[in-house]
C-alpha cells in the first residue's frame, strides 16, 4: 500500500507541475503569431502620401482647411478596412518643449488592444534646408582628392566589394569637401601623379589619396620589372621573393615629395601590389590574379620612404590583433556632426603599432582608442625633427574586413574638420513631426 | 500472492499509466509552442523577404529596362529611395495568373499580363523574370514559397452611360470601399477617324480635367462622338498623394476578331511588335490586313496627360499588318520613343472592325496589377505583409505571401 501512496505522491507532484508550466505557456493572441508589421505600415503610407509632398503641403495648412478632410478621406481610402488608426501632428519647436501637438484626428475612438506607430518629419515647402560644407584647401593650398579606381588592378581584403563600388561611394562621401574630387580610373593615371602630372588640372601637392585596394596598391606597368622606371618599383637584390616592396618605398618618397595623406582603408598596408596586365594569371596566394605579395616589408619601406631613410629590406611586423576596438571621443562627437554614423565598435586585427612613431611621426588623430601599444586607426604626420612643417600623412585603419568605408570618410573629415553651414531645422515653423499610429479593428 | 507484491503491481501500472498521460501533456504544451515559434518565425521572414524586394533595386541597377536577367533581384526604382518600385522591372515578372499564348511567326511564348480586350500587356519569356530565377536570387529556393502581388490603391472604373451626342461617361474613383469625392481627374479621350477601306486610320485627341462629386464620381461629355466611333478614355484621378488610373474603349465591329495585339519585344531597344489579331487567336479562315496608326500618351508632373510625338514612320506608328505569309510583314516593328512611363495608344481599322487597343509602358501608367510568385501547395501556414508602395507616382499595395518548404509539417 505503500507504494501506492508513493505514486499517486508522485502524481500530485507531476501535476503540480504541470499546471504551474501550464500557468506560464501561455498561448499568445491570434495577432500575434502572424502579425502584419503595422509599424512599416504606418511609415509607408505616410511615405506614399507624401510622394508627391502632398502631405507636407497639407500639415502646414490651417486647422480649418479642406485639405485636411482630404488627407482624411485618403487615409481612409488607402488603408485596408480594418485598420483604425490616430495622425497627429506636431509643431517642431525650440525652447523648453520640443514638440507642441497642433492637430489630431482618428477613425476609431480608440485604436483596440495594440496598436504601432510610425513618425514622419516633414518640411515646410517655404523653406529650404542647404548644407554647405566648407572646401578642404580652401583657405590654402591642396583640396585635392585621389581616389584610386584603377579599372586595370585587383583589390584585396575588401571582400564583398570592388575597389569601384567603395570608389563611387567615397566619391558620394566626400567628393562635397574637397575642391577637386579625381578618380583615378587606371595604373597609367597614377603614374602620372606619381610623376607630379595633373590629371585634370588639379593641385598635386598636398592631395589626399585613397587607396580602394584594401591590402593591396595598384602598381603602374612602368615601375614594374622590365619597364622604364622599374629600379623605383622593383628590387630583387633586397628580396628575391618579394621584389616589389621597393614600390612602396617610391610611394612613402612621393607622399613625403608631395606632401600627401595616404589613406589605407582596411588591413594590413601594402600587402600586395597588382597591375592585371603586367601579372597576368600570376596570383598572390589565393587565387586572385594579377597581383604579387609583397608581405611584411611593404609598410616598413614605405615608412622608410616618408622618413627619407636609405632603402633596405625590413620584415619586422609593425602590426598587431587590438580585438574590439571603439571610436575614439572626438571621432564618435563628430559622427553626429558630419551625419556619418558607423557602428562605434569595429574588430581589429591589424592595427598598427606605436614602434613606427620612430619614423619621425606623430598621431594627429586617433580615429580608434588605442589599444596597449596599438593604434587601430590613426592618422599620422610625418615631421623631421627639429622641423615643424608637416611633409606626408597617413591614416591607417588596421581594421579586418570587410571595410566600412564610411570609417574612412569620417576619418579624414574628422581629420580636415571642415565646416559645415547648415539651415536650423528646429526652428519655428520649419518643420512638423507627423505621428501615424495604427490599430487593427476586431478580435482579441 | 503476498500484499507488497501487489502493492507494487499496482503501484507501477499507475505510475506507467500516469506517466504516459503525462507525456501526452507535456508533449502537447510543446508542440504548440513549437509551431508558435515556427509561424512567428515565418512571419519575420516574410516582413523581412518584402523589405529585400521593395528597398533594393537589384543589379544591374536598371535591369528593368534591359533584357538581361539579374545577378540579384530587387524591385526598387534605382533613381530613387524607400519604397518606390520600378515601372519597368515590374512589367518584366511572369504573371502567375494571366493564360500565356506562343506567337507562331516569333516562335515565342508570351506571359498575359492584360486586363482584358483592348488593355494588353504581353512580355516574352525569353525577357521576363520567372519565379524559379527569383526565388534562386533570393535565396528562398526548397526553403520557402512566395506569392507577391502588387495591386493599384485607387481604382478608377469608367461606365459609358450615354453612347453619342454628347458621349456620356462616369468615372468612379475609390479606395478599398471608400469612395474619393473631391478628387481631381484629368483624362485622355482618343477618337478613331477611319479614312476608308484599306487605309491607315487617323485619330483625334482630347484632353481635359475635372473633379468628382461626394460619391466619387465624375461625369464627362463629349460632343462631336457618333454610336459607331471607336474610341478610348484613358482617366487619372489623384487627391492627397492618391494617385489612380482608369480607361475604358469601345471597339466598333461584330466579331471584334480583327485587331492589332501589340507584343513587347525588347525592353532595352524600346521595341513593341504589332501583329494581326489572327496570328494569335485562331479566329478561323485568313482575315483582312489591319490597318493601324499609333501614338503615346504620357503622364506628366502635374497630373495631366500629354500625348508625345512619335518620329514618323521610322518609329513604325503607321502601317499595317495581315494575317497571311506573303511578301507583306506579318507583323511591324514599333519603338516607343522614350523611357518615361506612359500609353502607347493604337488606332485600328480593318474592313468592318475599328477601334483602339492600348498598352502601358512602365506598369504604373495603366495601374496594372501584378501577381508574380508560385501558389501554395496545400501548405500548414501562410503568413501576409503588406506594404503601401508608389510606382512612378501612383498608389500600390504590395502583399507577400510567403510558406515554408522545410521543416516537419509544413504542409496541412
Amino acid at each position: 500500500m505503500m507504494r501506492t501512496i508513493e505514486i499517486l505522491l508522485v502524481i500530485v507532484i507531476i501535476t503540480g507541475a504541470f499546471i504551474i508550466a501550464s500557468l506560464f505557456a501561455v498561448l499568445p493572441s491570434p495577432r500575434q503569431v502572424s502579425p502584419l508589421n503595422l509599424k512599416t505600415l504606418a511609415l509607408t503610407t505616410l511615405q506614399t502620401l507624401d510622394g508627391d509632398y502632398n502631405l507636407s503641403m497639407t500639415v502646414f495648412k490651417a486647422n480649418n482647411d479642406p485639405a485636411w478632410a482630404q488627407l482624411q478621406i485618403a487615409l481612409s481610402a488607402c488603408l485596408p478596412p480594418n485598420m483604425i488608426y490616430n495622425l497627429t501632428v506636431y509643431e517642431v519647436q525650440g525652447g523648453a518643449q520640443l514638440y507642441t501637438a497642433i492637430k489630431s484626428f482618428s477613425n476609431a475612438e480608440n485604436l483596440g488592444v495594440s496598436s504601432q506607430a510610425a513618425s514622419y518629419l516633414v518640411a515646410s515647402s517655404n523653406v529650404t534646408f542647404e548644407v554647405i560644407p566648407e572646401k578642404i584647401g580652401e583657405q590654402g593650398s591642396g583640396g585635392t582628392l585621389y581616389i584610386l579606381n584603377c579599372g586595370d588592378a585587383n583589390g584585396w581584403w575588401i571582400t564583398g566589394y570592388t575597389a569601384q563600388s567603395l570608389a563611387q561611394d567615397l566619391h558620394k562621401l566626400l567628393s562635397p569637401y574637397f575642391k577637386n574630387t579625381i578618380m583615378v580610373q587606371d595604373t597609367a593615371q597614377l603614374g602620372q601623379m606619381l610623376n607630379n602630372q595633373s590629371l585634370q588640372g588639379e593641385t598635386v601637392q598636398n592631395a589626399v589619396v585613397i587607396n580602394t585596394f584594401g591590402e593591396c596598391v595598384p602598381i603602374p606597368m612602368d615601375y614594374c620589372d622590365g619597364y622604364a622606371r622599374a629600379n623605383e618599383g622593383y628590387n630583387s637584390s633586397a628580396s628575391a621573393t618579394y621584389p616589389y616592396t621597393r614600390y612602396s618605398y617610391t610611394l612613402g618618397q612621393m607622399t613625403r615629395q608631395y606632401n600627401w595623406t595616404w589613406v589605407s582603408i582596411v588591413g594590413y598596408p601594402f600587402y600586395y601590389v597588382s597591375n592585371k596586365g603586367v601579372f597576368g594569371s600570376q596570383t598572390n596566394g589565393y587565387g586572385i590574379c594579377g597581383m604579387k605579395m609583397v608581405n611584411q616589408g611593404g609598410i616598413n619601406a614605405f615608412l622608410q620612404g616618408l622618413d627619407n631613410q636609405p632603402y633596405h629590406y625590413n620584415t619586422t611586423s609593425v602590426a598587431g590583433k587590438a580585438g574590439l576596438v571603439s571610436l575614439s571621443s572626438k571621432v564618435a562627437d563628430l559622427c553626429n556632426y558630419y551625419g556619418i554614423y558607423p557602428s562605434p565598435n569595429q574588430t581589429s586585427t591589424r592595427a598598427l603599432s606605436t614602434s613606427i612613431l620612430s619614423y619621425n611621426l606623430t598621431v594627429a588623430l586617433k580615429v580608434f582608442d588605442q589599444v596597449g601599444s596599438l593604434n587601430p586607426g590613426a592618422v599620422y604626420n610625418h615631421v623631421f625633427r627639429n622641423s615643424v612643417d608637416i611633409t606626408g600623412s597617413f591614416l591607417a585603419l588596421g581594421l579586418t574586413r570587410t571595410p566600412d568605408i564610411r570609417l574612412t570618410a569620417l576619418g579624414l573629415l574628422s581629420y580636415y574638420n571642415p565646416r559645415i553651414y547648415a539651415s536650423d531645422y528646429t526652428g519655428n515653423g520649419t518643420s512638423r513631426l507627423v505621428v501615424f499610429q495604427l490599430g487593427q479593428a476586431g478580435g482579441a | 500472492m503476498p500484499a507488497s507484491t501487489i502493492d507494487h503491481v499496482v503501484a507501477l501500472t499507475v505510475f506507467l499509466a500516469a506517466i504516459l498521460l503525462f507525456i501526452g501533456l507535456f508533449n502537447q504544451t510543446i508542440q504548440t509552442a513549437v509551431l508558435y515559434q515556427q509561424h512567428r518565425h515565418l512571419a519575420t521572414v516574410c516582413s523581412d523577404l518584402l523589405d529585400n524586394i521593395m528597398l533594393n533595386p537589384g543589379y544591374p541597377l536598371n535591369w528593368g529596362k534591359t533584357n538581361s536577367t539579374p545577378t540579384s533581384f530587387g524591385l526598387q526604382d534605382p533613381e530613387f529611395t524607400q519604397y518606390r518600385l520600378s515601372p519597368y522591372s515590374l512589367m518584366r515578372l511572369q504573371s502567375l495568373t494571366g493564360i500565356p499564348f506562343t506567337y507562331p511567326r516569333t516562335g515565342e511564348t508570351y506571359s498575359n499580363m492584360s486586363m482584358g480586350f483592348g488593355n494588353f500587356l504581353f512580355v516574352p519569356y525569353t525577357k521576363a523574370i520567372n519565379y524559379s530565377i527569383a526565388a534562386q536570387l533570393l535565396g528562398t529556393t526548397n526553403t520557402y514559397g512566395f506569392n507577391l502581388t502588387i495591386t493599384p490603391i485607387v481604382t478608377v472604373s469608367v461606365e459609358e452611360t450615354r453612347a453619342a451626342s454628347p458621349l456620356r461617361l462616369v468615372v468612379h474613383v475609390a479606395g478599398p470601399g471608400f469612395p474619393l469625392s473631391n478628387a481631381e481627374v484629368s483624362y485622355c479621350f482618343v477618337k478613331v477617324v477611319p479614312k476608308g477601306p484599306q487605309k491607315i486610320p487617323s485619330y483625334s485627341s482630347l484632353f481635359n480635367t475635372t473633379y468628382t462629386d461626394y460619391t466619387g464620381s465624375a461625369v464627362i461629355n463629349i460632343a462631336n462622338v457618333v454610336a459607331n466611333d471607336a474610341y478610348v478614355l484613358i482617366a487619372y484621378a489623384h487627391m492627397s498623394g492618391l494617385v489612380g488610373i482608369g480607361y475604358h474603349e469601345r471597339a466598333i465591329g461584330t466579331a471584334r476578331t480583327q485587331y492589332v495585339l501589340p507584343l513587347i519585344d525588347s525592353f532595352a531597344d524600346r521595341r513593341v511588335l504589332l501583329v494581326h489579331s489572327y496570328n494569335v487567336h485562331d479566329f478561323g479562315p485568313p482575315n483582312a490586313a489591319v490597318f493601324f496608326n499609333a501614338t503615346f500618351v504620357l503622364l506628366t508632373t502635374d497630373f495631366t496627360l500629354r500625348e508625345m510625338p512619335m518620329e514618323g514612320e521610322s518609329t513604325g506608328k503607321l502601317g499595317k499588318v495581315v494575317y497571311g505569309q506573303g511578301t507583306e510583314k506579318t507583323y511591324q516593328n514599333l519603338t516607343i520613343p522614350t523611357y518615361n512611363p506612359g500609353i502607347l495608344v493604337i488606332s485600328y481599322h480593318a474592313d468592318n472592325d475599328d477601334g483602339i487597343v492600348v498598352m502601358p509602358w512602365g506598369i504604373s501608367s495603366m495601374a496594372f496589377p501584378v501577381t508574380f510568385g508560385t501558389t501554395a501547395s496545400n501548405p500548414e501556414w501562410v503568413v501576409t505583409d503588406i506594404r503601401q508602395v508608389l510606382v512612378n507616382g501612383v498608389a500600390y499595395q504590395a502583399k507577400l505571401s510567403l510558406w515554408s518548404l522545410q521543416g516537419y509539417g509544413v504542409t496541412s
